[in-house]
């Protein structure tokens, strides 16, 4: 039961850290507060065993004095909780951000997530899926829409959660202090997939997050072997484009992830499996057998169509 | 000792008590039979019927939740599909809340209230009837719907636009929906028939000051009900259901609507709901605690008083539960503090109690094992809920299996556990046989020790980033071990289930016979003998004090003259429940099943039509003439 | 047991036809429940009008107010008819009663016959858009328990004419009355909301 990478008690974002602090404000009074009750209850038990049945020896001024302090006592140390509780709440709102906030718009969809690095100049949008780069040491506003039900953001290591509403627009914002990579999960009941709808957030140096950006920005990677050619070929003649985009090609579907720079990114199908060769493979060839119920139609492709495209989409960095 | 209310002058009046009683039994014995059965108005019977169907339910949702816990005992694994998981935690959910935490503690009061005020029957004995029919048709038609694969997966609040009309297929979400009404009208029956059966049907003498504190806490828990219960209709029937079967446009933002006010008026009911859950379970632990330290519980006004205060504060917290949402900053420092302010009216019932419990001479029955239970468990999850409300520590918990563990904590120590304490005390009233004491403490330390295992784990769990409601998670989240803990902690406690129910079949036929007051309890449930005739009170008590048998065991003071030839019972006034007058209440009637059908039809059919509900109203009005028409002279006679 | 003081009640009125009757506060009482969810209408309406600019929405045309406020007249003084009924419950005067319920039902019948001539200049349905949604829905559900309530004084008026009226029924009349003057005045705030509304309040 130890911290995982989904883990909201080993916090490397800024608002997670104070939350985190937070946490331990609460625990340690509340759980001495358990103990006593439930001690006295246990004492009063065998308290009176050991008497023998003699009457009651307390007063009831005495009881009463003893209930009306206990009550006080739980009005102050409520007050101390909703004071600490809410400026820790300031601390993290959004009128708390620091002004040089990198916006990211996430959006979340049965059962995936898009991702736009916005900007002012329209060229220099990022856009991606279900993997967010940041980097480390810059606030980070999250810009938060649905593309059809209620989805919530969430990457406990570095940000509490968000709902991701349709019609409406949601913030919330973290700097990452820590590098690494930082799992998320939507944390809205979303339907079918709901339990396969994760994500990864890498925080990285500003050097390397800057060189990640600029690789993103560019188009796909042109297919250079005849294979990937092959590949290019088969993707772009096969439903695939309907609904993919692969910017630098024809294919600019608009209803599932961006594949641009698919090769990039650690998982496939919203972390539901480490990228690699065999498990696209297997992800291309039977998505519903993967994650039943998810919007990917299995697409009928000939034997010797799978490896071209694997071979593409592998070159897509 | 000459009580106030009393006429003094008079010789003695002579009277045969056999004879009156045989009389009673003629007036308010309901039909026998098959069909008799459908006649009962009787509240013995029908809280026996509401406890039985509950506690059926209660094993529904257990399976449920044991299907549950075996899926996620290891990652990956592949024991329900999506789909399936999806449909057994909603129904899960569903049941245990709607299908059984509510209509039990109904069917307690059902029982009990009458009995404890001293008074022969509910006010409307029909109408209870009713509540009760619409209770068993909305189970059923939950479970039909289900059974031919109309299951609703949208979790027990159905947040819109996941459970509308784009993204929700077929009937079950409209089978969610519906159900809802059915147990919506019974609860509210329920609750008129006990608020106006606490105000004007009081033993002489009850006044305000010395009514028990359990009716108290359902005399307040009713009042929850009315004002929360038809925030729910309306979103579940006008927002959710209008929206899938007729094309409204409540919750659709396309066209103006709004699924988070979907959200907001769930809540205006769903976080009422949970304290209409909790306020009657607070009343059984008063009494039992009461009956096992012989003394009266400690800070009788101070407990009324902050049961009151919880009442009212419950209307003002719905908040906590969509704080993911975002709120203006104002808005969340309000509901933050109204949410552990509830903390306060909460920690002085507990105060009080411990202050019997120190001061009094504990006697540590099974039902009291259970009253130890809750103290333990509840306050864990009461202190876990204070967290919840933080909102900084909610947005990292919320929709984890922290909050999973704080409502158990709650739900289970908070109200499970008060109520298999009272079906241990109140079991030798009921069935008229004493309840075996070494399998009830067994069946205890099972729950007790199978919960905490089951449920402790859940709160390194949330913590640790596992969401709910999802039916898998990969093995390299750390999630494995606490999931397996809490599935064998699960199964702990159905063996501790198995116990239970071994335990109460066991005792049923057993031959020891229950005395009137076993436990030397002060209320006047316990002065007629177990169970308790059809008729309650031969003459009813005359209450001078607010533990009355402890205060006078054989209750000397007595009401002569009703009639016996017809239901008469006698109504009192509201503050010193001093005689008024006797009215009659209507005899035993098959109406009240006939009109609850006729509505069930209607209801059943809307799920598929609209024009069905004309069909409903039309055979539940025709119902409703037959219940209401005037029968023959005895009752309408002055 | 030997009781040693007895309470002897025998001598009380075996009826009460009044305020104090448990029938009027079970009656009270689901007046509040329906008084509940009309209030979470109320909220719900208000909620959608201040969350648009333009209400109702383009092309919806502003309810009428000739019609609803003239059919005010009727509704009110059916509730006179109510109180006659209940005077003649009280007093057990059974032709006070028969006018008083007729009266109510035949004002009560005048004030839905406008109301559904009103309805036939809507240009909207509840699945044109969520004016149309919330509207009809206060409009249906407060029909619908005008109807039901009409049903109830037309079976009183059944009964009593028949003359097979006891205690228990002329209380029924009495109740049947609380359920009608509960929804007399639930409409009035409703009127102000669904007619006025939409003049007096603007946009957030
Ligand atoms: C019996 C039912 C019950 C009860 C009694 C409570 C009691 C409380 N609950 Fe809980 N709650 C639920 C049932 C219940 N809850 C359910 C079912 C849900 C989830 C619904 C869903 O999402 O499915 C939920 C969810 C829930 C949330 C939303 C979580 C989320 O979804 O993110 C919150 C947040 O504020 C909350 C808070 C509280 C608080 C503050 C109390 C307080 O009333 C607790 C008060 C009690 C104590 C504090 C202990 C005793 C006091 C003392 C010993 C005095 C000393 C104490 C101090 C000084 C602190 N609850
Ligand atoms: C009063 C209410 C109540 C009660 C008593 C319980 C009881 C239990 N609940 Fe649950 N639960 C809820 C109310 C309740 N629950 C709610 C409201 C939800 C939210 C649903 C949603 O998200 O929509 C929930 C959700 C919920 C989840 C989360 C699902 C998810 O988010 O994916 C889990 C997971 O472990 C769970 C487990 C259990 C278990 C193991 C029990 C056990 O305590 C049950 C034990 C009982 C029995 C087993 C029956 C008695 C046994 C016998 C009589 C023995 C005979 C039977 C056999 C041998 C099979 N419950
Ligand atoms: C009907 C639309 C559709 C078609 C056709 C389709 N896909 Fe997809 N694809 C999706 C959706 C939706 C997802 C996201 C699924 C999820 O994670 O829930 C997805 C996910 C993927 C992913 C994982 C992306 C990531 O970052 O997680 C890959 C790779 C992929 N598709 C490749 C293909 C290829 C190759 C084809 C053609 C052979 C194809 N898809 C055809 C809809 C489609
Ligand atoms: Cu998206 Cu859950
Ligand atoms: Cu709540």
């Amino acid at each position: 039961m130890m911290p995982g990478p989904q883990s909201s008690l080993d916090a490397a974002g800024s608002a997670a850290r104070v939350t985190g602090h937070l946490l331990w404000l609460f625990v340690i009074p509340l759980a001495i507060i358990f103990v006593i009750v439930v001690a006295i209850a246990v004492v009063a038990i065998f308290r009176k065993h050991r008497e023998s049945g003699r009457p009651a020896v307390e007063t009831e001024r005495g009881l009463t004095r003893m209930v009306t302090g206990a009550s006080v006592l739980t009005c102050v140390i409520l007050l101390g909780l909703i004071a600490v509780s809410v400026s820790t709440g300031k601390a993290i709102s959004d009128r708390a951000m620091p002004r040089n906030a990198l916006t990211i718009e996430v959006t979340g969809n049965q059962w995936w997530w898009s991702v736009r690095y916005l900007n002012d100049d329209a060229s220099l949008i990022v856009t991606t899926a279900n993997e967010i780069h940041v980097p480390v040491g810059r606030p980070i506003l999250i810009r938060g829409v649905s593309a059809d039900v209620i989805h919530s953001f969430w990457v406990p290591g570095l940000i509490g959660k968000r709902d991701l509403i349709p019609s409406r627009v949601t913030t919330e914002w973290f700097t990452a202090e820590r590098e690494g990579n930082y799992r998320g999960q939507c944390a809205e009941f979303c339907g079918l997939q709901h339990a396969h709808m994760a994500m990864w957030v890498v925080a990285e140096s500003p050097a390397r997050f800057q060189a990640w950006m600029n690789a993103q920005l560019g188009d796909s990677a042109n297919p250079v072997t005849p294979a990937e050619q092959q590949g290019q070929k088969v993707f772009l003649e096969h439903a695939c484009a309907l609904c993919h985009t692969i910017r630098g090609t024809t294919a600019n579907g608009q209803v599932a992830p961006d594949l641009t720079h698919l090769a990039s990114r650690l998982t496939i199908a919203a972390g539901t499996l480490p990228n690699n060769r065999g498990n696209l493979a297997g992800w291309i060839t039977d998505p519903q057998s993967i994650k039943p119920g998810n919007h990917m139609a299995t697409v009928p492709l000939a034997a010797e169509d799978l490896h071209p495209l694997l071979d593409y989409l592998g070159s897509l960095r | 000792m000459t009580h106030p209310l009393v006429t003094p002058a008079g010789p003695p009046r002579v009277w045969d008590e056999q004879q009156d009683r045989e009389a009673l039994a003629r007036t308010w014995h309901d039909p026998e039979g098959f069909l008799g059965w459908f006649y009962a108005t009787t509240h013995q019977a029908i809280g026996k019927r509401y406890i039985l169907t509950a506690f059926l339910f209660l094993l529904a949702g257990g399976v449920e939740a044991l299907l549950m816990r075996i899926q996620l005992a290891r990652p990956e694994n592949h024991f329900l599909g999506p789909d399936r998981y999806n449909q057994i935690f909603t129904m899960h959910g569903t049941t245990m809340m709607f299908l059984f935490a509510v209509p039990v503690m109904e069917g307690m009061a059902v029982y009990l209230v009458p009995l404890m005020l001293g008074t022969r029957n509910v006010a409307f004995p029909r109408l209870n009837a009713f509540g009760y029919w619409m209770y068993v048709m909305g189970g059923i038609f939950l479970y039909a719907n289900a059974a031919t694969g109309a299951m609703p997966d949208a979790g027990w609040f159905a947040y819109t636009p996941l459970s509308g009309p784009q993204y929700s297929f077929g009937k079950g979400v409209d089978a969610w929906a519906q159900m809802i009404t059915f147990t919506e009208i019974s609860a509210l029956c329920v609750a008129v028939e006990i608020a106006v059966t606490t105000f004007r049907l009081r033993a002489p003498g009850m006044s305000l000051n010395r009514i028990p504190l359990y009716c108290w806490s359902m005399l307040i828990q009713s009042f929850m009900v009315i004002f929360a219960m038809p925030a729910v209709m309306v979103a579940s029937t006008v927002m959710l259901l209008n929206d899938r079967t007729i094309g409204t446009h409540f919750v659709n933002p396309a066209e103006g609507g709004d699924p988070i006010l979907y959200q907001h008026v769930f809540w205006f009911f769903g976080h009422p709901e949970v304290y209409i859950i909790f306020l009657p379970a607070l009343g059984f632990i008063s009494a039992i605690v009461e009956a096992n330290t012989k003394r009266e519980v400690f800070g009788y006004p101070a407990l009324v008083l902050s049961q009151v205060a919880t009442g009212f504060i419950a209307f003002g917290l719905w908040v906590h539960h969509m704080f993911a949402t975002g709120l203006p900053q104002i808005g969340e420092a309000y509901f933050t503090a109204a949410s552990m302010m509830i903390a306060v009216t909460t920690g002085i019932q507990i105060f009080c109690w411990l202050a019997t419990l120190w001061s009094g001479k504990v006697r540590m029955t099974a039902a009291m094992h259970f009253v130890f239970g809750f103290l333990f468990i509840f306050v864990m999850g009461g202190l876990t809920g204070v967290m919840l409300a933080s909102i900084p520590l909610d947005l990292q918990s919320h929709d984890t299996y922290f909050v999973v563990a704080h409502f158990h904590y709650v739900l289970i120590g908070g109200a499970l556990f008060p109520l298999f304490g009272a079906f241990h005390h109140w079991f030798p009233k009921i069935t008229g046989r004493m309840i075996g004491e070494r399998l009830g403490k067994l069946s205890f330390w099972l729950l007790f020790i199978g919960f905490n295992t089951t449920f402790f784990p859940m709160h390194i769990l949330g913590l640790n980033g596992m969401t709910r409601r999802i039916y898998t998670y990969p093995a390299s989240l750390g999630w494995a071990s606490g999931n397996m803990i809490a599935t064998v902690g699960a199964m702990i406690i159905a063996l501790g289930g198995v116990v239970f129910i071994v335990n109460a079949i066991a005792s049923l036929r057993s031959s020891v016979s229950a005395a009137p007051n076993p436990w030397n309890a002060p209320s006047l449930e316990w002065s007629v003998e177990s169970p308790p005739p059809d008729w309650g009170f031969t003459y009813q008590p005359v209450v001078s004090s607010r533990s009355p048998l402890w205060a006078d065991p054989a209750l000397r003071t007595v009401v002569t003259g009703m009639r016996n030839d017809r239901r008469e019972i006698m109504v009192t006034g509201v503050a010193e429940a001093e005689p008024q007058f006797r009215t009659v209440l209507p005899a035993a009637s098959l109406w009240p099943f006939l009109a609850a059908l006729g509505i069930s039809i209607g209801f059943t059919g809307s799920i598929f039509a609209f024009s069905w509900y004309y069909v409903g109203a039309f055979l539940g009005a025709l119902g409703m003439i037959g219940w209401f028409w005037p029968r023959p002279p005895k009752e309408i006679e002055p | 047991m030997s009781p040693a003081r007895t309470l002897d009640v025998s001598a009380l009125p075996p009826y009460e036809i009044s305020n104090r009757a448990p029938l009027w506060w079970g009656q009270l009482l689901m007046a509040v429940i329906e008084g509940s969810l009309f209030c979470v209408l109320i909220a719900m309406y208000f909620y959608y009008r201040i969350s648009v600019d333009v209400w109702p929405p383009p092309g919806v045309k502003p309810l009428g107010l000739t019609l609803p406020t003239v059919a005010l007249i009727p509704l009110i003084l059916s509730a006179g008819g109510s109180y006659a009924a209940t005077e003649g419950a009280k007093r057990d005067d059974r032709r006070l009663m028969l006018a008083g319920l007729t009266a109510n039902i035949l004002l009560a019948i005048v004030f839905l016959v406008l109301r559904f001539i009103e309805w036939r200049t809507f240009n909207f349905t509840w699945a044109s858009d969520i004016h149309g949604s919330i509207v009809w829905s206060i409009l249906f559900l407060h029909t619908f328990d005008v109807i039901a309530d009409l049903l109830m004084t037309a079976i009183l008026i059944g009964i009593v004419a028949d003359g097979r009226h006891g205690p228990k029924q002329r209380l029924g009349v009495h109740v049947d009355s609380v359920l009608w003057y509960f929804l007399v005045l639930i409409w009035l705030p409703f009127y102000v909301v669904v007619y006025w509304g939409p003049r007096l309040v603007g946009s957030r």
